[in-house]
């Protein structure tokens, strides 16, 4: 009988008229917005497309079809995998992990200088600096990189190798994903730097002071004081640019090649191309999952409170 | 030691010029493909300076109204996500320890689940509940469907600012009000609300910019009604020219004066409250601060160009840049002609000469030229062909076909000099010396 303490110890706090509005307002986040339609997706994802139904198939039933439809492809296809789909799966995942890297390598120095300085002028022009890009449109920052990688003379690159005479052929930015993986790399990398510079600037300089004092080495004090202290912002971090980079969009269809696909992209087309929503659903709840499987298990790895990310 | 500190200063340096190059430098790119007036939004090859995709801009029904739908979005999603997250974060600080990190996982999952997720799921959830209520217009209508979408996760954002602020509350201030008479919404209204007033304001801009930029979500669930970012996202991909830059130039200079405006006025309420002593090399009204010289210097900038560009016209450019290129492509075909007939004069002479000796051939080689450039630059070709014989004609003859393509290209007007000499000089030693042949096409320019 835990809960109706909670409920009238709530509402003894909050009043009853602002005690309700709270918990309305709560309630409708948490029931509407967030869990009723992950489940209602979830059981979308488990029906029949009702335009092309199987013979003998109903459209209220259920069924794993939708899934079986991602590993083992179309029935009657002569391979035994869906191996299409599969690849650009794999492929969107392993490349978001790469970008999450790449993008902690290129921020942590930057993160470990900001949050160590002593935030004088040249350093709050620094976050002003960080801080405009991230808020221009992500397809505006996908296609200014588009612009300088586009493969003819119109890209910036191509167009100056080409007067320099350094190649006569434009060398294909896009379709080799170098685009695509600079693009998701520069859509997200705020979303390192912040939770990392939060937690480096948190650490007590002194300790870095005796560390340097008793005589560590530069690379020593980064790995027994600093980083260990940073964990939870570089896991926040991480976290946040793996999930965002596997779930992009905007980045893979402006910077991606047409043979190469992102896995959001073949949701994109069973909705809208396709119109089969059920199998999109399916394709998204795969998405989620296994991202979610990916993060919650490095985090374990790592030792990680799911607490600690957002902080 | 200290050549070990200037190292480190250096390589610091390079790095920052990396990660801001990488940062910024696309953006400056974009803004400046703005100001090109090739169709194509590009700056190689630049052509020439205008503003007229700012006019395009402003004409484009579609943008316009993606920026109205995107307005109205805005605004509703800040509504729906700073009122749902300051609830959040009020029940947080109350909720019990134990339930509180099940909690705040749940309310800060919006944050990682991927936008594509919560578009499709956020349309799905409410299609099946307006089914469910025989088709309700507004559950399936675009402008609805957005705002919930993205106050999904918007709201957890909201939310983590509201607890940040929060944490500095003092509950006493509360409690006291109660103790004093008034009532709970009196006492939330008086007391807490003034106190969350600045993190209500930045949650705010927060929540809409998040909400203007959004487009992972907002793609599933516009409806009939495409915001901004969607309309962006179909020029992108299918078609562009540069207004799309220009209008990126006008959301950087906004979001940058913005910015820069911010850190002058937070700066000027510290200088007033003594924090920060005023620099004395500046003039008062500058705050002594790098921004507000840069704030003021984009002004001017921004006033500059409105001015210019009532009188600029960059028609003479164009109409210079077109007569360039005309002349380009006009060579170009030239010397595609050029090269495809001295192909045919090869074959010509390699079947002519298969079994004849120097003076035969040199006549056959000479009339295959001179067929071939009758119709274009005869003297061009007569004089090419003059030089070419006098220098080094003899030896030259066997391999006439050859040599005819590098000579055209001579003929056709550039650079022979450096692109002849490859392999048939190297081929023939001595004789035909790059100084040789640079010395024939010398003779046929004049």
């Amino acid at each position: 009988m835990k809960k109706p303490m909670i409920f009238s110890e709530f509402f003894r706090n909050n009043g009853v008229v602002m005690g309700s509005i709270l918990f309305f307002l709560v309630a409708f986040w948490i029931i509407f917005l967030i869990l009723l339609p992950q489940i209602s997706m979830l059981d979308y994802s488990l029906h029949p497309n009702p335009i092309n139904l199987d013979a003998g198939e109903r459209a209220d039933e259920y069924t794993l079809k939708n899934y079986k439809y991602l590993i083992f492809g179309p029935e009657g296809s002569s391979d035994a995998f869906n191996k299409v789909d599969l690849m650009v799966f794999v492929r969107t995942i392993i490349a978001a992990m790469a970008v999450t890297i790449m993008n902690l390598f290129l921020c942590y120095p930057l993160a470990y200088f900001l949050a160590q300085s002593k935030g004088g002028g040249f350093v709050r022009l620094l976050v002003i600096l960080l801080i405009v890009p991230y808020w221009i449109n992500e397809i505006l920052r996908a296609f200014a990189l588009r612009i300088i990688f586009a493969p003819s003379e119109n890209g910036l690159i191509n167009g100056i190798m080409m007067k320099m005479g350094l190649i006569d052929q434009a060398y294909d930015f896009i379709n080799t994903d170098i685009a695509l993986y600079a693009g998701l790399g520069y859509a997200y990398i705020l979303l390192m730097l912040f939770p990392m510079y939060n937690v480096i600037e948190s650490l007590d300089r002194n300790q870095i002071e005796a560390a340097r004092d008793m005589g560590a080495s530069w690379t020593r004090i980064h790995r027994r004081v600093v980083i260990p202290h940073a964990k939870p912002g570089i896991a926040s971090g991480m976290t946040m640019v793996f999930m965002l980079s596997a779930g992009a969009l905007a980045a893979p269809q402006v910077l991606g090649g047409t043979s190469s696909l992102w896995f959001t992209q073949l949701v994109y087309q069973w909705f809208n191309d396709t119109l089969n929503w059920q199998q999109g659903a399916a394709y998204a709840i795969v998405l989620l999952v296994a991202s979610i499987a990916i993060v919650l298990t490095f985090m374990k790895i790592f030792k990680v409170n799911m607490g600690d990310i957002g902080k | 030691m200290k050549s070990n500190i200037l190292f480190g200063r250096i390589a610091l340096g390079v790095y920052f010029i990396i990660f801001f190059g990488y940062l910024i430098g696309p953006l400056v790119v974009m803004g400046f493909t703005a100001f090109n007036s090739a169709a194509f939004p590009s700056i190689t090859p630049w052509q020439c300076f205008t503003y007229e995709w700012f006019g395009e801009l402003l004409k484009d029904e579609r943008i316009l109204n993606g920026i109205k739908n995107s307005f109205i979005v805005g605004i509703g999603t800040v509504i729906l996500s700073v009122s749902i997250g300051l609830a959040a974060s009020l029940v947080l600080t109350q909720v019990w320890a134990k339930w509180r990190s099940t909690f705040y996982t749940i309310i800060i999952a919006p944050i990682l689940i991927p936008g594509v997720v919560l578009g499709i799921s956020t349309l799905v959830f409410w299609r099946q509940v307006s089914d469910m209520f025989g088709g309700v217009a507004l559950l399936n209508n675009g402008i609805f469907l957005t705002i919930i979408g993205q106050s999904t996760f918007i709201a957890s954002y909201c939310m983590l600012v509201f607890v940040a602020r929060l944490q500095r509350f003092d509950t006493g201030l509360t409690e006291a009000a109660l103790d004093l008479g008034a009532t709970h919404t009196q006492a939330f209204r008086k007391v807490l609300l003034p106190f969350m007033r600045p993190a209500i304001a930045s949650a705010a801009v927060l929540a809409f910019l998040a909400s203007f930029e959004n487009y992972n979500t907002t793609t599933f669930t516009f409806g009939s009604y495409p915001t901004l970012t969607i309309e962006l996202s179909q020029m992108v991909r299918y078609g562009i020219n540069p207004s799309i830059s220009a209008l990126a130039v006008i959301i950087v200079v906004i979001t940058v004066f913005g910015a820069l405006a911010l850190e002058v006025y937070g700066r000027r309420k510290k200088v007033k409250a003594g924090e920060i002593k005023k620099s004395k090399s500046l003039p008062g009204w500058m705050f002594g601060n790098i921004a507000t010289i840069l704030l003021v210097a984009l002004s001017f900038a921004v006033i500059a160009m409105v001015f210019t560009s009532q009188s600029y016209s960059p028609q003479q450019c164009k109409a210079d840049y077109r007569e360039a290129r005309d002349i380009e492509t006009r060579l170009k075909i030239e010397a595609l002609q050029a090269a495809r007939a001295a192909a045919n004069a090869a074959n010509g002479d390699t079947t002519e000469e298969a079994g004849t000796d120097a003076p035969a051939e040199q006549g056959g080689a000479s009339g295959a030229f001179g067929g071939v450039f009758a119709p274009t630059n005869l003297e061009d070709a007569a004089g090419q062909s003059d030089g070419e014989d006098s220098g080094a004609a003899a030896p030259a003859s066997p391999f006439g076909g050859v040599f005819a393509p590098t000579n055209l290209e001579g003929s056709a007007g550039q650079s022979s000099g450096e692109a002849t000499p490859s392999a048939p000089a190297t081929a023939f030693g001595g004789v035909f010396d790059p100084t040789n042949l640079e010395e024939s096409s010398g003779t046929s320019g004049n």
